[in-house]
């Protein structure tokens, strides 16, 4: 009986040393207690170096958990990350709800213009509808043009363009061998999809794709360059119904911006991408839309006018304006009660832009902080067709030489 | 120095080990009994005599974070921590502004503009026999 308490405690002696031992290898846990939820969380024991996020997001508000998920209480990396949401992008699409959502954050009312994640989810950048209604279309699949497919199901009830639905397009289903070759090569291109294998495409879905300008960054000051990481990357050959990358790697901003084959204008390529276009045109308006045309509806009349008609502007006069919301989360420009700033066809501010007294106008870049002035048409020599405002219109005269 | 024998050093060495593997292994099971994961937040504050802040003075009090405002005739405090989301307010031309997403709040702490629809929360203050200011944020 001796013998085996001898043992017994031989044995125990032997764990409490190798539990000491192990208990000596953990770091020494830091803790977070983030206000928004008041539960401690130890991430930054091992994340001491990750900047904050945004100044929306600030750490010991939101602490990590609240976005990324993972086990709080955790020192053991691989424990730590076991339930994290998204991997590295708690903001794709499939985990964006519980991540980003809730009525206090990006999932709220339309009233309030809160309801991003709503929006984007029936955005063409997600349903990737047009894409697949033209090939169906094309490859005499469907009858029309109207989208009825998404990259996944999705619905709108209180639709104003007529389609409360699209459902989820099934590949497997289509015996066109163009179409099950467009399946194959082109649909990773949207932000709904599965991010493409690597670290380089991890945050190239959800609201990172475009918000996520660098390692552990969101941001409103978006740099053309971020759009260019799909946009402009190249070429569809419909012949293969494939994707061609294009093959210049140029490093200034003219030749970087847009193909070579392209034309655009001084402001098109001085300018980034979101000094013009705006939240709805990126983001989805909530409606579901049959294309990229339905939605993508600034053109150069909107900052310029016409020879007959001036841009539409607005006067500043209730500080609930969501163009205050916006200046606010990135303050490239102070705007004021009393300033009157440019607004697109759909009454959508341009809140980097101001009227001046003389009658010109001012654009701050949002991403480059650039201050931009500019003229109206009405008044100067242009003779175009007040109607004829495609941007190939305007490229006639004013396309950059490069 | 005596004599020792073989087989009592052994004796003695195993019953050392033994009452040193019981009181380790009781020590162990304290310590597991007793392991707190998470700590309570502190949800009050000794600030200090009364005395040291003056009538007429608003202080900051980061660490809670929360301003303790002594009128002419009371002493209050007012929670810095936007009812939004939890950024640490801060002061204003009007009163409390939120740095994170632009919620303002009037000199009381009422809401001016949201997206925050909560006043910032008033916080209890007791004063002490000894003089001291005590601080509840719960």
């Amino acid at each position: 009986m001796r013998k085996w308490i001898v043992i017994a405690s031989g044995i125990l002696l032997l764990s409490l040393s190798l539990a000491w031992w192990l208990n000596s290898r953990q770091p020494k846990p830091v803790e977070l207690i983030p206000t928004l939820t008041n539960q401690p969380e130890y991430c930054v024991t091992c994340h001491v170096d990750l900047p904050e996020i945004s100044s929306s997001h600030p750490i010991k508000t939101f602490g990590c958990v609240s976005c990324h998920g993972g086990e709080r209480l955790a020192l053991d990396a691989n424990l730590a990350h076991s339930t994290m949401r998204g991997g590295a992008n708690p903001s794709d699409l499939s985990v964006v709800e519980i991540s980003c959502g809730g009525s206090n954050c990006h999932s709220g009312s339309e009233a309030n213009d809160r309801n991003h994640i709503q929006r984007v989810m029936t955005s063409v950048q997600s349903t990737y509808a047009g894409a697949i209604a033209n090939i169906l279309f094309t490859f005499g699949a469907q009858k029309d043009l109207i989208a009825h497919y998404g990259i996944n199901s999705v619905t709108d009830e209180q639709t104003k363009t007529g389609i409360t639905s699209l459902f989820k397009f099934s590949p497997s289903n289509e015996a066109n061998l163009f179409i099950q070759q467009f399946s194959g090569h082109c649909l990773t291109c949207h932000i709904n999809a599965v991010p493409r294998e690597g670290a380089a495409f991890a945050r190239q879905t959800g609201c990172a794709a475009c918000h996520s300008t660098g390692k552990h960054t969101l941001t409103t000051a978006i740099p053309y360059t971020q759009c260019n990481a799909c946009h402009n990357r190249g070429n569809y050959d419909l012949r293969t119904m494939t994707f061609v990358e294009r093959t210049d790697h140029p490093t200034d901003r003219l030749h970087n911006y847009y193909q070579p084959i392209a034309q655009f204008t001084r402001c098109e390529y001085t300018l980034d991408c979101v000094d013009c276009h705006t939240r709805s045109e990126a983001m989805g308006d909530g409606d579901i839309h049959s294309n990229q045309k339905d939605i993508q509806y600034v053109q150069c009349k909107t900052c310029h006018g016409t020879p007959t008609e001036l841009p539409h502007t607005k006067p500043l006069t209730n500080s609930n304006d969501i163009a205050f919301r916006m200046a606010f989360l990135n303050p490239v420009v102070k705007i004021k009660i009393g300033d009157t700033i440019l607004v697109t066809e759909k009454s959508e501010p341009l809140w980097n832009t101001r009227v001046l007294s003389d009658g010109t106008y001012e654009m701050i870049g949002k991403a480059t902080r650039q201050d931009f002035i500019f003229r109206p048409v009405m008044g100067s020599k242009c003779t175009q067709n007040g109607q004829d405002q495609s941007s190939a219109y305007c490229h006639t005269c004013h396309s950059v030489n490069r | 120095m005596p004599d020792i024998s073989r087989r009592d050093f052994l004796k003695l060495t195993r019953d050392g080990l033994l009452y040193l593997s019981g009181a380790l292994a009781i020590g162990g099971l304290l310590r597991f009994l007793n392991f707190q994961t998470e700590a309570i937040p502190q949800t009050e504050f000794d600030l200090g005599p009364a005395e040291n802040y003056l009538p007429g003075t608003e202080t900051i009090l980061s660490e809670i974070p929360a301003i303790l405002i002594h009128s002419e005739k009371e002493f209050t405090a007012i929670s810095l921590i936007c009812t939004h989301l939890g950024c640490t307010v801060g002061q204003s031309s009007n009163g409390f502004a939120c740095p994170c997403h632009g919620s303002q709040f009037d000199l009381e702490g009422k809401v001016l503009h949201g997206p925050a629809n909560k006043n910032l929360q008033v916080l209890r203050i007791e004063q002490t026999a000894d003089g001291h200011l005590h601080l509840f944020t719960n």
